[in-house]
């Protein structure tokens, strides 16, 4: 008898069992030593990084906590502000895009939509007009959009009944998945505009909804799958009792989806926790999040391995354990949604 | 009874509300994705067809037409972009080869479906075009002299990049999903990669792969490498790359992969072992067709993320040695530094066009099948 | 203890008060705020960020400093001011990014402050800083508050051991960095490396290929260029000199370490400093960061010395390399022509033209507090301001520098390498034209890049950089580029 085969149903081979936890091991390691790298980094006086490589504190090399004093003393406040902004940014703009996105997801996989092609054209032309009228002709903003608004509306009713092909929940749902496809590098410009415009810049309120809109299509995306795999029939006993829509989704369909909810909540947040570009343009001094401040640590003298080491560690510490409470939800969120694919 | 009329008014607000509910519900979500999308969409558009120019007046636009993509396309800008083309060799004919092949079997596969509507051609149509072109692209610029631009390099990391992590990630997915001690230390083990800021990841890659003082330095010299650094050979550069941002996002693919797993239908597998069917057997009868549609989508999703790499070579190679491991993100971006945002527009435009296609041919054509022989 | 702590710190702060005493902005500025951006130091931001407080004291202005990573500065002061967002008052950047901030009319001409202020003692700043690097079309834009130019670091140690004195030419560069090639330097019984530059591309290594071809291209002073023919605007880049000059930069890669092409400034700094290089091109920075026990195996090892030069030099007209001679190198020391590049220019501060009459005038306090030697002389030797030396009475007195830890010996070897370039009437300004990132950071760098990296060969280099560099000075006009060309380095 090989170690291969098992003996009993249902058991693994002492053989497989060695070979599974063999590379389970191995990719462990590949997870954790460059982590543990950064950590006794943060750790070495910078000859210890440049005379290196040194692997062991207190054999390899004395451990010193220059950096974690620079970081938490020195930079006081400077480091304490952005990791606030970041708190708040990631916080909110979480709550903001679960909250719109699963409205949305929940709407798409209850309803059909139909959207009429040709007013989805007529509302495009009148964002270019507030475009051309704000951007070209220096046109107050909120008169701009208060025009483009009324004509869209005007022009949708003018042409309600223009025979044109419509669109349906698959492809509302790859639109906004399509979303992402454009490189944030040149989105970055026209939304620091907007933001200009409606004097918003180096708020929290710019990046919340800037995060938001950037997370939403992984939301609407994520939750559809989940609430396709709900039974319907709760819903609609609770409509014969008269429920409305919104009481049901907020009392019925949001317990029931409590996993899929945190498991999408834990990787929108740290999407946004984790967002360079975007918080580079839209945040000057009060609203700059923490990964500018890492990527700061790279100057005129080349990257400060240390400073950056710890302030890499400070960011993930408090996302590990926060995954470490919900691990549960995390498995079976994206259990249940992942059922029906 | 009788409403008095401010509760008439109270009650037709809630009916109204509540019959149009659907409509409401996504109404935010839609507002909020087109403000933050159409208006880049315009705007960048319009830029990519100026030269944009400090004047007495703060800036001004100047309206170019095509020639930033002229220049990108065919002009001096071109080795960049497409690369620096050379007499096909033998590799590059292989890939012709490939192409042809991969592109008569679609068409075959498309004409004995029975389902040709006029939709499905143009689509294919597209689709096919945009594979033959970059077929042709990589096999005029990979020879000997050529030099293959920044396109073809995005492409590179997308395509080997994701396979790799599909890969990895499902397989210790998989591996996770047995009967195992210790499964739960692994998920979030396992996890941790996604949480570091893609920022932080770079410069740790930095130092990993640093073969004077990093780490592995000492294995390197061990193994008699010491001359050589992956930073200067165009495919060992590109290569290190591509295994950053695997380390990175693996645990994506295996987070969902692992949930697709563990919700594969107990009792078939159950029936299955009873029958004594083999493990690879019964992988490839049930647990494989279970998880398709959900491999078919993280994957795209997956893709349109990896179309926009940009933080991995900016950081370890700043797009070196020489252009070799430039993605199209990062050419853009170093345009838009030196203040060409024409140009910088223009060529996140040809990455909206590439990677709009691609993925669409990949949702029509991996994901709805999956998704739809599930059902 | 702590008495004996906080006491320099209150002299300092005497010393600093008395020397503005006299100044007419004491207490003027009551309830004014300046928000001044610069990148996340500790450099720059340092020394603002400390002195700011004591400023506060004497002029009631509060100084807010915002910084952002470095490589986003130029973006962010530029979207911020051409936009008419206007959140920053004033800045501390670059003086070679002034073009792209002055022609749109977004810099504030500091020309009659300049002129009315006593404390700044204009007298005292280098003349190449006063007359070029402060100034744009002849007017005043910027405050200099960090001296810049490249140097050569060599181990003293190991040329005394060769048997080699400093590199007076890049041949003798070449000569030491391949005996010194694979000797162990700092004893952990590794070979290590001759030469160490910073190659990487899109960082900082545009500057270190000047660096090079300066010596070759330019050799009558620093109003003749090196970037461009003052006459025609021809790009002086495809010619015996730069091809000469290319091939002692690809040379040094040889005694270089295996992943030079992949190295920034702050890698090689950190290998020079750890003892692996025996050679390096830098800026003054290397000066003070040899003497800190915390990051130096090197410590009164290192000499400093002006860039090498070249007994050949163009010759315009035909392209061709010609010996030196006392009508083509005015400026030659013993036959060979020298020219130290200020590379970068040396961090400087700049006021927005719409920022309120009052916080200009409170923004200009500052920086004129912050060059003015009281402070100024005591900042530049801390090696974690990043302030080089820029004031003569920077080199006169030691004593701030062997306070600082410098051995008398390196102190004077190192400023004398800096008295030695500063003084140099040829040295060569950094290119300030509009669109300079372009021809640089793009072009220059791009084609570099690919030469190091075996790319194309250094005749399609020049050409490529010569075709690169007249296909923008087409697109924005030839015309407006010679005439910004010339008006940056003072040509008639």
């Amino acid at each position: 008898m090989s170690i291969f085969e098992s003996k009993k149903l249902g058991e693994m081979a002492v053989g497989t069992k060695i070979v599974v936890y063999g590379v389970l091991g191995i990719w462990t390691f590949i997870v954790l030593f460059p982590l543990y790298w950064v950590l006794i980094t943060s750790f070495k006086l910078p000859i210890a990084v440049s005379g290196g490589p040194f692997y062991l504190p207190f054999v390899d090399f004395l451990p010193s906590l220059h950096a974690w004093s620079y970081i938490f003393f020195d930079l006081g406040n400077d480091t304490f502000r952005p990791y606030f902004n970041s708190v708040v940014v990631a916080v909110f703009s979480t709550l903001l895009v679960m909250i719109t996105g699963s409205l949305a997801a929940y709407a798409l996989s209850r309803f059909t939509f139909r959207p009429r092609l040709l007013t989805i054209l007529i509302f495009i032309l009148a964002v270019a007009l507030v475009i051309v009228l704000v951007a070209a002709l220096g046109v107050n903003w909120l008169i701009a959009v208060t025009v483009g608004v009324a004509l869209a509306v005007i022009g949708a009713g003018m042409f309600r009944r223009t025979p044109s092909p419509t669109l349906g929940n698959p492809d509302i749902l790859f639109w906004m998945i399509s979303q992402r496809i454009f490189p944030p590098v040149v989105a970055a410009i026209p939304i620091y505009v907007m933001f200009q415009q409606v004097r918003l810049l180096d708020t929290h309120v710019a990046l919340i909804l800037t995060y938001t809109a950037v997370n939403l299509p992984i939301v609407v995306w994520l939750m559809y799958d989940f609430f396709v795999s709900i039974p319907k029939d709760l819903e609609e006993s609770a409509e014969l009792d008269g429920a409305s829509r919104i009481r049901i989704f907020f009392e019925i369909i949001l317990p029931l989806s409590k996993p899929g909810l945190v498991a999408t909540s834990l990787l929108v947040l740290i999407f946004s926790w984790n967002e360079y570009l975007l918080a580079l343009f839209l945040s000057t001094a009060n609203a700059q999040t923490m990964p500018l401040l890492v990527a700061a640590q790279n100057a005129t003298r080349g990257p400060q391995w240390w400073y950056m080491s710890v302030l890499i560690i400070i960011m993930i510490v408090p996302v590990i354990l926060l995954a470490l409470v919900l691990q549960r939800f995390i498995a079976k969120g994206l259990l249940v949604g992942a059922v029906k694919g | 009874m009788e409403h008095t009329p401010l509760e008439t008014w109270q009650t037709r607000a809630v009916d109204w509300f509540d019959r149009h509910s659907g409509r409401l519900f996504v109404l935010p979500a839609s507002l909020l994705i087109l403000a933050f999308s159409i208006f880049p969409l315009i705007i960048s558009a319009w830029l990519a067809l100026s030269r944009f120019k400090l004047g007495s007046e703060g800036y001004e636009l100047i309206f170019v037409g095509w020639n930033n993509f002229r220049k990108l396309l065919f002009g001096s800008e071109q080795y960049h972009l497409l690369g620096t083309f050379m007499p096909t060799s033998w590799l590059g004919w292989l890939i012709v080869a490939a192409a042809i092949v991969l592109i008569g079997w679609g068409i075959r596969s498309f004409v004995t479906s029975g389902h040709v509507t006029v939709m499905g051609t143009i689509g294919r149509l597209i689709a096919f075009g945009l594979f033959a072109a970059l077929a042709w692209l990589f096999a005029a610029t990979i020879g000997d002299k050529g030099q293959i631009g920044s396109l073809s390099t995005t492409i590179f990391y997308v395509f080997l990049g994701v396979a790799i992590q599909f890969v990895i990630g499902a397989g210790l997915a998989f591996l996770c999903s047995l009967r195992i001690r210790g499964r739960s230390f692994f998920r979030v083990v396992f996890f941790v990669p996604l949480m570091v800021t893609p920022v932080g990841i770079a410069y740790t890659f930095r130092m990993m792969a640093d073969m004077t003082v990093g780490p592995i330095s000492p294995l390197w010299h061990w193994l008699g490498l010491g001359g050589f650094s992956w930073a200067t050979n165009a495919w060992s550069a590109r290569l290190v790359v591509v295994l950053g941002d695997s380390w990175q996002w693996i645990p994506f693919m295996f987070l969902v992969m692992l949930a697709a797993f563990e919700s594969q239908p107990k009792d078939e597998l159950e029936a299955a072992e009873l029958d004594g069917a083999s493990g690879f057997q019964i992988f490839v009868d049930i647990t494989w067709p279970s998880v398709a549609p959900v491999a078919a989508t993280i994957v795209l999703i997956r893709m349109i993320e990896a179309f926009k790499i940009v933080d991995l070579p900016n950081v370890l190679t700043n797009g070196g040695p020489g252009i070799a491991s430039e993605s199209l993100t990062l050419h853009a971006f170093m345009q838009w530094r030196a203040l060409d945002l024409g140009a910088s527009a223009a060529i996140s435009y040809v990455l909206l066009f590439t990677s709009t296609i691609i993925c669409v041919s990949f949702f029509n054509f991996v994901v709805n099948p999956a998704r739809r022989a599930r059902q | 203890m702590a008495i004996r702590l906080l006491f320099p710190g209150a002299l300092m702060a005497g010393v600093a008060a008395m020397g503005f005493a006299g100044s007419a902005w004491a207490g003027e500025f009551d309830g004014v705020t300046v928000n001044v951006i610069t990148f996340t130091g500790p450099q720059i931001a340092e020394p603002m960020q400390r002195r700011a407080p004591d400023f506060e004291k004497l002029t009631g202005a509060h100084i807010n400093v915002i910084t952002v990573p470095f490589s986003d500065l130029y973006q962010k002061i530029l979207t911020d001011w051409s936009t008419g967002t206007n959140s920053l008052d004033a800045g501390v950047f670059a003086p070679q990014w002034m073009v792209d901030y002055v022609t749109p009319g977004l810099m504030e001409d500091l020309s009659p402050r300049v002129e009315a202020d006593a404390a700044l003692k204009l007298d005292d700043i280098g003349a190449f800083f006063r007359d070029f690097s402060m100034k744009f079309a002849g007017k005043t834009y910027t405050i200099t508050l960090d001296g810049d130019f490249q140097m050569v670091y060599y181990r003293t140690d190991v040329a005394k051991e060769l048997g080699l004195g400093a590199p007076q030419t890049w041949d003798d560069y070449i000569a030491f960095a391949k005996a010194a090639n694979g000797k162990d330097m700092n004893g952990d019984g590794k070979p290590d490396f001759g030469s160490c530059i910073a190659k990487k591309r899109n960082a900082q290594s545009y500057w270190m290929v000047t660096s090079v071809a300066g010596a070759y291209l330019q050799s009558m002073g620093t109003s003749q260029g090196a970037f461009f023919d003052v006459r025609d605007m021809k790009p002086l880049v495809n010619n015996e000199a730069f091809a000469a000059a290319l091939a002692v930069y690809s040379e040094t890669t040889k005694y270089a370490p295996p992943d030079e092409i992949n190295l920034d400034v702050g890698d090689t700094r950190n290998l020079f400093t750890s003892g692996q290089c025996a050679l390096t091109i830098d800026w003054g920075d290397i000066g003070t960061l040899a003497i800190d026990p915390e990051k130096s195996k090197v410590i009164d090892k290192v000499g400093a010395v002006i860039l090498p030069g070249s007994a050949k030099v163009l010759d315009r007209d035909t392209g061709k390399l010609v010996d030196c001679t006392a009508n083509i190198c005015p400026h030659a020391i013993d036959g060979v022509n020298h020219a130290p590049f200020a590379a970068f220019g040396g961090w400087s501060g700049g006021i927005n033209a719409k920022a309120d009459p009052k916080v200009k005038d409170a923004a200009y306090a500052f920086f004129s507090y912050m060059s003015a030697p009281e402070q100024s002389n005591v900042d530049v030797t801390i090696g974690i301001t990043g302030f080089n030396p820029y004031r003569l009475s920077q080199f006169q007195g030691l004593d701030n520098w062997s306070k600082a830890g410098m051995s008398e010996a390196a102190a004077k070897d190192y400023l004398g390498a800096i008295e030695a370039s500063l003084n140099s009437p040829n040295m060569v300004l950094d290119l300030r034209i509009p669109n300079n990132q372009k021809y640089q950071q793009i072009v220059l760098d791009t084609a570099i890049a690919r030469m190091l990296a075996g790319e194309i060969d250094i005749p399609t280099t020049m050409k490529t950089i010569e075709d690169g560099w007249n296909e923008i000075t087409d697109e924005v006009g030839r015309d407006n580029q010679l005439t910004a060309y010339k008006s940056t380095i003072g040509a008639n």
